[in-house]
């Protein structure tokens, strides 16, 4: 299908070929980043991103790592560019920058990046962003319930990090200062900083290629280009305003949970996010920073186009949003936001719900929508070495409308690796005593929802600090069109027997900071995900399929989906299944 | 089988989607002959005996007995998990761990698609168990393993009716014990079940990754014994007894019982032949440094060669939705096999590829390919969608009476309306400017994957002859060389069948690793002297069992190295000293400090050195066949001439892109069998034989060399 023509004065294939090759100078970036990166976080996880903006500071080429991160880079590096004045950024310069009231995420984010210069004219900016394993503040990995700010870490407004190709020293040593895992994080602040001389050399050789004014010409024709796209993918989603609300189960600190509203409106090529109506910021730490929350809107946007539609400026400008001031979706200072991602990611499970009834065969119910941050610190008792670790752990994907909800992934714009058992293993004296799924854990549907994950963290010689960021405490992520919810989260000290509470455990908060002795076990099981349709509908060899892979059991096949599997043959029993079933679908007429 | 003592001629076979190539080497005189049959997808074997079978009958007839080995590339492993058709394998892990398959890395292979799917594990949940056991990060037990439990799971596994069980435990790579024990109580109850244990595949750390490679080896398995027994079975038929070799994806061959036991080291078998046969070529000439780009029908792939040796990598996905490629994002939706490599980048861009313009005006090329069928529009065999082929005929590249020599005539005016139809109009381009179009945007696809196996490994492509071959090869890789700034371009003879004359000029390799995961400054260095002795000791005992066609073995040592923290390892060589010291140490470090720099732009000389693998390669030398140099012909390029006709070459003339009435130059046609060696002539120029053409940008200049090879230089 062809849309609208290009400008026609334009060289539609040399456009092309600029195009590639910008992507390309974002993914050589990240490659070097990756490899050249010391914290697990960032070199196995890829918790991480690259990108380059144009002299204007509108992000043109991305790599495809954390769409979270890349979402929050379209506020912050105007908003750092203005703040410290271009005039005052030379050929070799390159900021860092973390400020969550300056177009920033959590204070774990840090940003670096520097102009790009040819022949002494400003090209434009390469940036690289990584989570960083610890930036101090109240606990390891710098993630925890605290209620300013300032208790988060170390907050960094734009300063030059490197002046002419060199590290500033003092500035550089001042920083550190504040972090726990110092060696880890000077070796993957030296690989952000690697990351940008690849990019910038990259783009110096483009712009040689094709002199300043040409290569301009190229970058506002790959903005319009998307921007053309954008708008007839907008225009295919079907008019209407689209509300829902939900909550954030708990806030680190009280028993109120955190309201959220949203409302979409779609107007032939216009989308405007609108979520007047979510609580007042709270002193805890589930306040999401406007930026955040715009990256929620823009992940949203994104994943309901087609899927090699560029993302640059082009996209953005059509994400246009309401977050009020002062909210737990637009926070200001002196709010703590470390959490602020569970608010965030939240926000997109609502997007997608409300949007269900506009377009129900391209949403998925709901998924385990929280960030499953876990870190611990440990002080080596040999060289008194702080050790930080940092992971976020895979959920259960909602259910689609022809398919079953993938078992423990990321989800949404979360796509971090697990660490290997053996690696971080190898880097600190503790071990993971189990990594399995959660059976039983599905919200049931016509398809099912991912089963949860358990990981379990256990300390056989050394005290540790254990930390927790998370959420889902109260309930389990949400069916759609008639399917049931998924098992909600538990975070349990020594766990004993099967999965979830039981005698004698400990349950722990989604958010907490914990002591650990000698021989403690921290398990961390993450929810399930919503399922999609009646359960009774669902297909019973695919019921007797998860049955045999020991996924779902006997009893909760019969009991949600209506399926008698005979214990001899481990066969479906078609009559039994029949009655079942028309039993439970003669109970939701009566109960409708 | 022994080698035949008198063996005078060394045949390799490659079998392809399409074409299954056979190449024939007679020692004395180098002297090649090549033979291409039709593959037959549902028993390769029937295409590879009938390739060897014309290869024999060729040339007055050549006496089986007198064949000294032949050598195999194939993608029967690779298939076998594309398609999912692996043997029923049963998965035993350590206690807490069964589902590290189902959980895999976490991630999904597509950022922004809701519809996503997580490739389906290998082994499904009811064959994955556990037994009770638990190793330390030193390898130090801190559960011994329970052996009534281990009895309990083989009993399980032995009623599963299971053709292969992967074993993979915590920690194994430390220390094997645990596995090993598991691996002789499954042996004693199912002997003929194939085992794979993870510390004999890949001793190496970081366990889902251990753990896919140990199944892809223990599934493929059974396949690919099969497999090479009925090729062995049907070459005795034919009167050949000598060995049989088969391409590893590392560029080594190794013996076809080695094969069958370890299948996961030939997962790339095909591509690296073209690897392969690209070095071997550059080096016999001179060239140590060059790019191989390897063009077919659907695909093309580029890798890089440093000192006549292709680069070798174990960051490798196979199989999922995304095609197979290495690389740090290569393959996030397939199954990693940790197994060495040749780095190369695999696109979809070939012969096939179709052209489209998407739903914001922009002109693209590929992914989806119109394959041998209904293929190209022009082949008139049902094709609708224009391809990279059809634009090469509008631009007058190709001689629509000369296709595949002359056996197939082409439709010009059917290639023409596809791209009108398709691109020229939506575009508001001309037919030529469209064709162009189609192929400088595919021609940017393949510039890119050249700088992913350069730039991105730091090498400046400018630097090395890039090496063209392929069927659609020759068509492409002087313009790629103008824009990738490669100043030399290097077209093989018999570009088509290149690939084949691969197997042929390599080494048996065989590869040993151990892991050490410690400190330079903590190392003992006796330490390091006892696990490479115990390596070689290994090694030579297994070049002794098998590999008889070549001489006695010798040995390449290398150490992954990185630094203390870092999570990826660079490869070093070893000085060349057995006696490990502190010079010997301290080389090596800075080998390493010159290896990271080249690689991420930076050393840090004050950090620690880790030492994470010792890596051991055992060579058997395959004497080179000598190439055969032409006779001396005359001087002149004349002899060879055609005729000439008008091919676009608008890249050149900025006045001509997208208009269409200016554009084509006047191009003279060469027939390459007939130049003589020496002869100089000036672009533009095609030069057509049976399996490829060779298209000479206008400013490039032709040598034929005194081999037949084509060194195509910027003037």
């Amino acid at each position: 299908m062809a849309g609208e023509r290009p400008d026609p004065k334009l060289d539609a294939i040399q456009f092309e070929v600029v195009r590639s090759a910008l992507v390309q100078v974002a993914e050589e970036m990240a490659v070097a980043l990756r490899r050249s990166a010391y914290s697990t976080n960032v070199k196995t996880r890829q918790d991480f991103s690259c990108a380059f903006f144009d002299r204007d500071c509108r992000p043109i080429a991305q790599a495809f790592t954390q769409p979270v991160h890349l979402g929050s880079f379209v506020e912050l590096i105007p908003t750092s560019v203005k703040t410290y004045g271009a005039e005052n950024l030379g050929p070799g310069d390159m900021l860092v920058v973390n400020n969550p009231f300056g177009g920033g995420s959590h204070l774990n984010d840090v940003t670096v990046f520097g102009p790009v210069h040819h022949e002494g004219e400003l090209v434009g900016y390469v940036a690289s962003l990584a989570h960083h394993v610890d930036v101090g503040g109240g606990a390891p990995a710098s993630i925890g319930p605290f209620q300013e700010i300032f208790q988060e870490g170390v907050i960094i407004p734009p300063v030059k990090l490197v002046k002419n190709g060199v590290i500033s020293e003092d500035i550089f040593k001042l920083l550190l200062a504040q972090i726990r895992s110092k060696r880890v994080t000077s070796g993957d602040f030296r690989a952000q900083v690697a990351a940008n001389t690849v990019g910038a050399r990259r783009l110096t050789d483009l712009v040689e290629k094709y002199g300043i004014p040409e290569f301009d010409r190229y970058v506002a024709a790959v903005i319009d280009y998307t921007d053309r796209r954008t708008r007839s993918e907008i225009a295919a989603i079907p008019d209407g305003v689209y509300e829902t609300e939900g909550f954030l189960d708990f806030d680190g600190f009280t028993d109120q949970v955190v309201k959220l509203k949203a409302k979409i409106t779609i107007e032939g090529e216009t989308v405007f996010f609108d979520f007047a109506g979510c609580d007042p910021q709270r002193r805890a730490p589930v306040n999401s920073t406007k930026a955040m929350t715009f990256s929620a809107c823009a992940f949203a946007l994104r994943a309901l186009m087609a899927p090699d539609m560029p993302v640059n400026y082009g996209f953005y400008r059509h994400v246009r949003m309401n977050a009020p001031a002062g909210t737990v979706v637009h926070a200001v200072h002196p709010a703590p936001v470390v959490g602020g991602w569970e608010t965030q990611v939240r926000i997109n499970d609502m997007l997608f719900r409300a949007l269900a009834p506009g377009m129900p065969t391209k949403i998925a119910a709901a998924t385990k929508a929280m960030m499953a941050q876990a870190g611990f610190g440990i002080i080596d008792r040999e060289t008194g070495e702080y050790h930080c670790n940092y992971e976020a752990l895979a959920g259960g994907y909602g259910a689609r409308a022809t398919s079953d909800g993938p078992d423990a992934v990321q989800q949404h714009g979360q796509n971090t690796e697990n660490a290997p058992v053996e690696e971080i293993e190898s880097h600190f004296p503790m071990r993971v005593t189990r990594l399995s799924l959660i059976e039983n854990s599905e919200g049931p549907g016509k398809f099912r929802g991912g089963l949860g994950m358990r990981r379990d963290y256990h300390f056989p010689d050394d005290p540790a600090t254990f930390t927790i960021l998370s959420d889902r405490d109260i309930a389990g992520p949400q069916g759609i069109f008639g399917g049931k919810d998924g098992r909600k989260a538990y975070y349990i000290l020594n766990p004993e027997g099967p999965d979830g509470p039981n005698a004698g455990v400990v349950e722990l908060t989604s958010k907490c900071v914990i002591e650990l002795q000698p021989g403690d076990t921290v398990s961390f099981q993450t929810p399930g995900g919503g399922g999609y349709g009646p359960p009774e509908e669902r297909d019973p060899h695919m019921v007797l399929r998860d049955v045999i892979g020991g996924k779902v059991n006997r009893e909760r096949a019969h009991e949600f989906y209506g399926v008698v599997i005979d214990e001899h043959t481990n066969l479906v029993d078609e009559a039994a299944t029949l009655k079942a079933r028309t039993l439970m679908s003669n109970s939701r007429e009566l109960s409708n | 089988m022994t080698a035949a003592a008198d063996g005078r001629y060394r045949i390799g076979v490659d079998i392809g989607g399409t074409f299954t190539d056979g190449t024939l080497v007679d020692s004395e005189t180098g002297q090649v002959t090549t033979s291409k049959v039709l593959s037959t997808p549902a028993d390769p074997g029937a295409a590879f005996i009938s390739a060897v079978q014309k290869l024999l009958s060729m040339d007055g007839g050549i006496a089986p007995e007198t064949v000294e080995h032949v050598v195999h590339a194939t993608t029967v492993a690779t298939n076998a998990i594309i398609e999912g058709k692996l043997a029923k394998t049963a998965f035993i892990t350590t206690e807490g761990f069964r589902d590290m398959l189902e959980i895999a890395r976490q991630i999904r292979p597509s950022l922004y698609d809701l519809q996503f799917e997580k490739p389906a594990p290998l082994v499904p949940r009811q064959l994955c168990f556990e037994v009770p056991e638990r190793l330390d990060a030193k390898g130090q037990v801190v559960t011994p393993l329970d052996d009534a439990a281990v009895d309990s799971v083989v009993e399980h596994i032995a009623e599963s009716g299971v053709e292969a069980v992967a074993v993979c435990l915590l920690h194994s790579y430390r220390n094997p014990d645990h596995e090993q024990r598991v691996g002789k109580a499954l042996r004693a109850r199912l002997p003929n079940v194939i085992i794979s244990l993870s510390s004999d595949v890949v001793p190496e750390f970081r366990e889902y990754l251990r753990a896919s490679t140990t199944i892809i080896n223990a599934s493929v398995s059974p396949i690919v014994s099969t497999y090479l027994a009925s090729i062995s079975e049907k070459l005795l038929a034919s009167g050949i007894s000598s060995e049989l070799l088969v391409m590893q994806s590392n560029g080594g061959v190794y013996p076809a019982e080695a094969a069958s036991q370890s299948p996961v080291f030939m997962v790339e078998s095909g591509p690296a032949a073209g690897a392969v046969a690209a070095a071997a070529l550059g080096s016999a000439l001179g060239h140590p440094d060059v790019i191989s780009f390897d063009m077919g029908g659907t695909t093309a792939k580029a890798s890089l060669i440093r000192d006549g040796k292709p680069h070798v990598t174990k960051d490798y996905s196979v199989g999922g939705a995304a095609q197979n490629g290495t690389g740090a994002f290569g393959g996030a939706s397939g199954y990693p096999i940790r197994t060495p490599v040749v780095d190369l980048v695999e696109i979809g861009a070939g012969g096939g590829s179709i052209a489209w313009v998407d739903s914001g005006g922009a002109l693209r090329v590929g992914p989806h390919s119109a394959g041998a069928e209904p293929g190209p529009v022009c082949y008139g065999l049902g094709g609708t969608e224009p391809t990279i082929t059809d634009a090469n005929l509008v631009l007058g590249r190709l001689d629509p009476n000369y296709f595949a020599g002359g056996e197939m005539s082409l439709d010009v005016a059917g290639a023409r309306e596809a791209i009108r139809k398709a691109c020229a109009e939506p575009l508001g381009l001309s037919i030529e400017g469209a064709a162009h179009g189609i192929i400088e945007i595919a021609n940017t696809a393949m510039v890119n994957a050249l700088r992913l196996v350069s730039v991105q490994r730091g090498h400046d492509p400018r630097d090395f002859m890039l090496i063209g071959f392929g069927g659609a090869g020759p068509a492409h890789a002087v313009r790629i060389a103008e824009q990738a700034g490669i100043p030399r371009v290097l077209i093989p003879l018999g570009p088509g069948t290149a690939s084949a004359l691969g197997l042929l000029v390599t080494d048996v390799r065989m590869e040993g690793s151990a892991t050490l995961i410690v400190r330079s400054d903590e190392v003992e260095f006796s330490r390091i002297a006892s696990e490479f002795e115990r390596l070689e000791a290994a090694g030579a005992e297994a070049h002794r069992a098998a590999a008889s066609a070549s001489g006695d073995p010798t040995f390449e040592r290398s150490v992954e190295m990185r630094y203390w923290g870092q999570s990826f390892e660079l490869s070093i060589a070893t000085p060349d000293r057995r006696e490990i010291d502190d010079a010997w140490m301290k080389e090596l470090i800075e080998s390493f400090h010159e290896a990271h720099e080249t690689a991420y732009g930076f050393r840090a000389n004050d950090e620690p050195v880790e030492l994470v693998n010792l890596r051991l390669t055992t060579v058997g030398k395959i004497a080179r066949p000598r190439m055969r140099k032409l006779d001396a012909g005359g001087a002149d390029a004349s002899v060879a001439e055609k005729g000439e006709r008008p091919v676009y070459f608008a890249e050149n003339d900025a006045n001509a892109s997208g208009d269409g009435t200016i554009g084509f130059l006047q191009t003279t046609v060469y027939d390459r069998a007939k130049l003589p060696p020496g002869v100089v002539f000036d672009g533009p120029a095609l030069i057509e034989e049976p399996d490829a053409t060779t298209v000479v940008q206008p400013a490039w200049q032709v040598t034929v060399d005194e081999y037949g090879n084509l060194t195509i230089e910027q003037r």
